[in-house]
């Protein structure tokens, strides 16, 4: 048991107070207040505390009946929650790894790069290991290339071209031939026949065109001479209307000026010496 | 003794009678603990409810059976401060606003042995028990807790520091305050034996 240098602390006082010191201790304490008696008082206003405190109730309560499920249920593994969990976690990764196999699924991180590819890999030109020379030649083989592909095409094209020139000509030739056999074999009086027969088919095709003409051209004659007449009435109407205007104007301005001249007479009579001297 | 250790050692053993035993042995007890603690009916029957679940589900890890008693207080210890902390925020406990707890008296005083008594000094006795019970949620928590088990629940000091985890000089430093503390309290509210003792 501690005390403080002037006594006992709360501890022994509160094991005093409860009874719960042994004889040698209480008979210290008892002691002590024998000594201190503001400090026996003290406790005894606690003691009287407690037995006033003591007076609090228990309150009447019944227990309620309480149903506990404790039967220890065996649950299987694989009924469990985690087991479910893990088992769920693992056929998705079955799945994404067998859907991977079968799509040649290929993922890559590399450079900043993240590639995810399907199917067969492409290959990919080497293009990091070519310098602008090697560039340079492959195009100038290239052009190469092509340009002598591009001779020996024209080439072919020009032997085709002369083939076939030489055989239209050939042909035309022929034809001409036959057709100025013909003509020389033909007797006098057919030509004249057919001349005779083109003659009379241009004179009725001129005579048809002369009368179409003719009826075609006199509508537009007397159309264009209605509207012409129309339009010299137009013009007349405006010219009448533009010289009345113009009269009117003239007339106007002429009762300007005749009333500007009579102010100005009015004004030089009212300034003449005569009239000055009657003023005064 | 309230509970004899081999009822105890029987519910451990996962007796479900010995469990049921206990619990109509113990509540009246918890419930008037986290009553004193709280001086509200309805989280009293919360803490007890919790209590006697928790002893239900922790009692087969208990290793000594003489320890039961400052087991079953340190859960329900537990159990009012975390409702404590809870309720705080939504309640403001003044004793202005303490509820009195009459709703319930009536049924419980047909259910007690009290009704056999003179009616008006129970109703006398009532008034001053929740005129005290108003005091005593002046005190400060921790002091609270300390005085209930000490001086209503009727704990030794060791099963006090025991139950709350803390050193036995400790719970009898907060008694010697808590009493103190009371006995301001009961000053201020001109409580003393005589006017108890004319009250009654």
């Amino acid at each position: 048991m501690s005390y403080k240098p002037l006594g006992p602390d709360e501890s022994v006082l509160i094991s005093w107070l409860y009874g719960e010191l042994d004889e040698v201790e209480k008979a210290k304490v008892e002691k002590y207040f024998q000594e201190n008696p503001d400090e026996l008082r003290k406790m005894q206003h606690l003691g009287a505390t407690k037995d006033i405190m003591s007076n609090i109730q228990d309150k009447e309560v019944i227990a309620p009946p309480l149903f506990m499920d404790d039967d220890v249920k065996v649950v299987p593994m694989w009924k469990t929650g985690s087991f479910r969990t893990i088992a769920t976690i693992a056929a998705s990764f079955l799945l994404i790894i067998v859907a991977a196999r079968l799509l040649n699924t290929e993922v890559n991180y590399s450079n900043g790069e993240l590639r995810i590819s399907f199917g067969k890999k492409a290959i990919e030109p080497n293009a990091g290991g070519l310098t602008a020379m090697d560039v340079q030649l492959m195009i100038d083989e290239s052009t190469k290339k092509s340009q002598e592909a591009l001779d020996v095409r024209l080439a072919e094209s020009r032997n085709e071209l002369d083939v076939v020139i030489r055989q239209t000509l050939a042909g035309n030739t022929n034809q001409i031939n036959e057709l100025v056999r013909n003509a020389s074999t033909a007797s006098q009086t057919e030509v004249r026949n057919f001349v005779s027969t083109l003659q009379r088919e241009n004179l009725a095709q001129m005579r048809d065109y002369m009368q179409l003409s003719a009826s075609d051209q006199r509508k537009y004659t007397d159309n264009l001479i209605v509207e012409f007449s129309k339009f010299l009435q137009e013009q007349r109407t405006q010219d009448l209307n533009m010289y009345q205007t113009r009269f009117s104007r003239i007339e106007q301005n002429t009762d300007e000026l005749k009333n500007e001249t009579e102010q100005i007479l009015a004004s030089i009579i009212s300034n003449s010496p005569q009239v000055q001297q009657s003023s005064y | 003794m309230m509970h004899s250790d081999a009822l105890i050692a029987r519910a451990r053993e996962g007796d479900k009678n010995a469990q049921g035993k206990l619990v109509q042995l113990w509540y009246k007890r918890i419930y008037n603990f986290s009553y004193k603690f709280f001086f509200d009916h309805d989280m009293a029957m919360e803490v007890s409810q919790k209590t006697f679940i928790s002893m239900h589900k922790n009692i087969a890890h208990l290793n000594e059976l003489s320890r039961f008693r400052s087991w079953m207080y340190t859960i329900a210890v537990n159990y009012c401060r975390e409702e404590l902390r809870k309720n705080k925020s939504r309640r403001a406990l003044s004793l202005s606003d303490l509820h009195s707890g009459e709703r319930e008296e009536s049924f419980r005083w047909e259910e007690s042995g009290a009704r056999h008594e003179n009616p008006e000094r129970q109703l006398r006795q009532s008034e001053l028990s929740d005129i005290l019970q108003k005091c005593l949620m002046e005190l400060s928590e921790e002091q609270r807790e300390v005085v209930i088990m000490k001086e209503y629940e009727g704990l030794k000091f060791r099963e006090i520091a025991e139950a709350l985890n803390i050193s036995e000089n400790t719970v009898k430093s907060r008694m010697y305050y808590g009493l103190d503390g009371l006995k301001k309290i009961l000053e201020r509210n001109s409580i003393t034996k005589e006017t108890i003792g004319y009250e009654l």
